[in-house]
């Protein structure tokens, strides 16, 4: 059997498909980009800027900045929506970083899914930085994340380690705690 | 605190919510009008999204296992069925350098055929005997984003052969690859080399390419005397996505060959290797219909052959078509949808086995359809039935009922009864050996399907956040299994019955932020006889040679930041026919993490003993020997 014949068959099965790809890709391009799931999860992040009480800073306007890892489409929903808006008069930032970039200033730090193998060293890292950890994996809690999303009878809700937000010197709001699906005893 | 609509009732807020939600399948990001809902607005507001399935497995009435990307990062896999041994609901056994009996439930064996195995979407076990050859299926496991094992009957949504379980291999959309990524891997038994490139591609969508090659040392029997297992192979392939989960595209292929070393063997014809090759393109289509419905088509094409001189050499190309559309209708989630699968192959003889006729051409279509019904907010009941079309026996239906009791909102209960089927294959059939008249093994013309009749009862909690635990126990009831008679011109029939039953446990503890602990253990007995007028010398052994009991403990520390250090041991009860020790295997890895992008990993495997067997008959069976591998990650 000649494996060559295969192996030529499969560069032309790969450069057709390539071609077809591209002029399939102009078809859906238009079609929906990012799921629902980001878009709530977006609007939450927003919210809980307004439930944390972030040290005083030099300047009373200094922006509170809010960095993303993973999810794209988390960052492009919550550069839409803060834009118009402020949280108590200061304006806010976002940003995607990827693994490893420096999160010193960040008040709030999203970190994906697609993300959370690396999430024990990315929270290693916010030590001390008074930053908010967001995440959205089931494991995320136990590795010292602040809030966590869940989703629940296709709800999308979250938990809350107020452990963790001591650790980062944040204190959180009773509402947030109430809102909450749960509120976690938290671990070491 | 500042709502900009703080005058709009709730109700017609959250209505407005819902309406953009709803619109929003077709508009593009940045839109922001749920920023301005409340707390509890936003907890209220109901999503449907695909993305959610690995979260909503958790809450499967079934015995689900997944396995992570994390974990098969750590337990240092360079093989699919290495990464396999990380579900403890799976039983794994190496045969060779690169094959592997892999099952759940018993009945393992090199030509298992109860178990459906999917990669992306994709089928990958042979048609004409209904198994897998593990060492044709490869995938860059950097890029694997999960690996669900469903062990029990999958059959109602996934179809005949998935009878005792369902391995679904799920890489990473393009869009989560993007950039360049090399791993390395080279010890003393195997060297492996894979990079990736990703990037965007065209149309707002993104694109993936990867290549590997892998070197597979060869194994010793237990005389000593070196096997000719060693492999080569290489693999190219590539994944292109447009959109996102609920509405997109996605385009992918992969092309592979690989053979043995060369194998001798006084006959005529050798020293002759085992080689191997194929292709695939497959391509899927996923619409969000509504805010309640999705609609999925996906078709492919598979090209796969094999030649094996001592065996058979078989040429097969398949054609698969299906489509899916998910449905909600007040209390019910409805799934329903069909498939066509075609197969055209050719099993030239080798030396040993022949099939007759060497050419055919098999079709299934199947129907399917089920309805998740919540009887009450924690009771949710889920029925469905599939129907399938084989060209040996006709019709199959293969029904299931489960019935999942929340009893908080951490604890599952479930129950299932089902009905699976697997359905006559070419090999049992048309087999000959030899391939010539006389005939000392004939396949069976009146072979019929082996039927499985299955009741499951399961609990999973996580009783802290920090702790997991699922448990699940089987009984299968089986009727019509493959049999054998005495020779000459033994024909294949379907004279075995009996039951099969044990548990399934495991649990992951997140003792600290820094270390995890995973533990999980299988129990199988076996209760199979011959039926009454036949005249089959093996009798069931020839089914699956299988353990009573398996173990295994993982350990995965981070003694300080960017180090790794996992423990795993696995311990798995002695074969009963023929007869295979048992052993205790321990893996070390040691991992540190240079810079972000960068890792170094040491892994050491089999480090208790200087080898062991792990299937098949002494003296002539590979012993699977001690190794260490060094592993390079590297993110550009």
């Amino acid at each position: 059997m000649s494996a060559l014949r295969v192996w030529r068959a499969g560069v032309f099965a790969f450069a057709l498909c390539m071609l077809a790809a591209s002029l399939a890709g102009r078809a859906f391009a238009q079609s929906e980009a990012n799921p629902a799931e980001y878009q709530i999860k977006a609007a939450y992040v927003f919210k809980f800027l307004n439930y944390v009480d972030w040290p005083p800073q030099s300047a009373a306007d200094a922006p509170l900045q809010i960095g993303v890892i993973g999810a794209r489409a988390m960052a492009d929903e919550l550069t839409g929506i803060v834009a118009k808006r402020t949280v108590n008069g200061r304006p806010v930032t976002v940003r995607r970083l990827r693994p490893g970039d420096a999160t010193a200033e960040l008040n709030l730090l999203f970190v994906a899914r697609s993300e959370s193998a690396r999430l024990a060293d990315i929270v290693a890292a916010t030590k001390d930085q008074g930053t908010l950890v967001v995440t959205e994996s089931a494991e995320a809690p136990a590795l010292g994340s602040a809030i966590n999303f869940v989703v629940e009878d296709d709800k999308v809700r979250f938990d809350v380690a107020p452990r963790a937000f001591e650790k980062a010197n944040l204190k959180v709001s009773a509402r947030l705690l109430t809102v909450a699906r749960k509120v976690l005893p938290g671990s070491s | 605190m500042r709502d900009s609509k703080a005058g709009l009732p709730v109700a017609l807020r959250a209505a407005i919510g819902l309406c953009w939600l709803a619109s929003s399948a077709g508009v593009s990001a940045a839109d922001d009008a749920l920023a301005d809902l409340s707390l509890e607005e936003l907890a209220n507001i109901e999503i449907t999204s695909v993305s959610r399935r690995a979260e909503r497995l958790s809450q499967a009435p079934a015995s689900v296992y997944v396995i992570t990307a994390e974990a098969i990062r750590r337990s240092g896999a360079t093989s699919l069925p290495q990464a396999l041994r990380l579900a403890p609901n799976l039983q794994v056994a190496q045969l060779d350098a690169s094959q592997y009996a892999i099952t759940a439930r018993g009945f393992n064996n090199a030509i298992g055929n109860k178990l459906l195995v999917l990669i992306d979407g994709r089928t990958v076990y042979t048609p004409f005997f209904s198994g897998v050859f593990w060492d044709q299926q490869d995938v860059l496991l950097a890029d694997v984003q999960r690996i669900e094992v469903i062990s029990g009957p999958g059959a109602t949504l996934w179809g005949a052969n998935a009878v005792n379980g369902v391995i679904n291999v799920i890489t990473r959309s393009a869009a989560e690859t993007e950039g360049a990524l090399v791993v390395g891997a080279g010890g003393s038994r195997e060297a492996r080399l894979g990079a990736r490139y990703g990037g965007a591609a065209p149309g707002d969508g993104h694109f993936r390419v990867y290549g590997l090659h892998t070197r597979r040392e060869n194994t010793s029997d237990e005389n000593g005397t070196s096997l000719s297992d060693g492999w080569d192979g290489q693999q190219i392939g590539f994944r292109a996505d447009w959109g996102g989960t609920t509405s997109g595209f996605t385009l992918q292929g992969d092309a592979y060959r690989g053979k043995t070393e060369l194998r001798n063997f006084p006959f005529p014809g050798f020293p002759a290797a085992i080689e191997a090759s194929g292709h695939n393109l497959l391509a899927r289509w996923t619409r969000r219909l509504d805010d309640e419905a999705t609609l999925r088509v996906q078709a492919y094409i598979d090209h796969s052959e094999r030649d094996d001189a001592l065996l058979y050499k078989p040429e097969v190309d398949i054609v698969d078509i299906e489509f899916q559309h998910a449905l909600r209708w007040s209390a019910h989630k409805v799934v329903w949808g069909g498939g066509y699968r075609r197969a055209s192959d050719d099993v030239q003889p080798g030396l040993f086995f022949g099939f007759r006729p060497p050419q055919r051409n098999l079709s299934w279509t199947n129907l399917f359809v089920q309805d998740e019904i919540a009887l009450q907010r924690n009771l949710d009941l889920t029925l469905g039935v599939k129907f399938e079309h084989n060209d040996y026996t006709g019709t199959e239906s293969l029904p299931s009922a489960r019935l999942a009791w929340k009893l908080a909102a951490d604890q599952l209960v479930w129950g299932a009864l089902s009905r699976a089927v697997r359905a006559p294959a070419r090999l049992d059939r048309d087999i000959r050996l030899p391939p010539n008249p006389p005939f000392i093994i004939a396949g069976g013309p009146d072979f019929v399907s082996e039927v499985a009749n299955v009741a499951e009862i399961g609990w999973r909690a996580i009783p802290r956040p920090d702790l997991s635990l699922s448990i699940t126990a089987f009984h299968h009831d089986w009727e019509r299994l493959r049999s054998g008679q005495l020779p000459p011109d033994a024909m294949v029939q379907n004279m075995i019955s009996g039951s099969t039953y044990g548990l399934e446990g495991w649990g992951v503890w997140q003792a600290t932020s820094a270390w995890r602990l995973s533990a999980g253990f299988t129990t199988f007995r076996a209760h199979l006889g011959v039926n009454a007028g036949s005249a089959d010398p093996v009798g069931p052994s020839a089914l699956g040679n299988d353990p009573d009991f398996q173990w295994t403990l993982r350990s995965s520390l981070n003694p300080w930041p960017g180090h790794e250090f996992d423990v795993a041991v696995r311990r798995v009860a002695a074969l009963p026919d023929p007869v295979v020790p048992a052993y205790t295997a321990l893996d070390l890895r040691y991992g540190w993490r240079v810079t972000p992008d960068f890792i170094v990993s040491v892994v050491g495997r089999n480090l208790l003993d200087g080898g062991h067997a792990e299937f098949g008959a002494a003296p002539g069976r590979s012993v699977i020997p001690r190794s260490v591998l060094l592993h390079l990650r590297w993110e550009l």
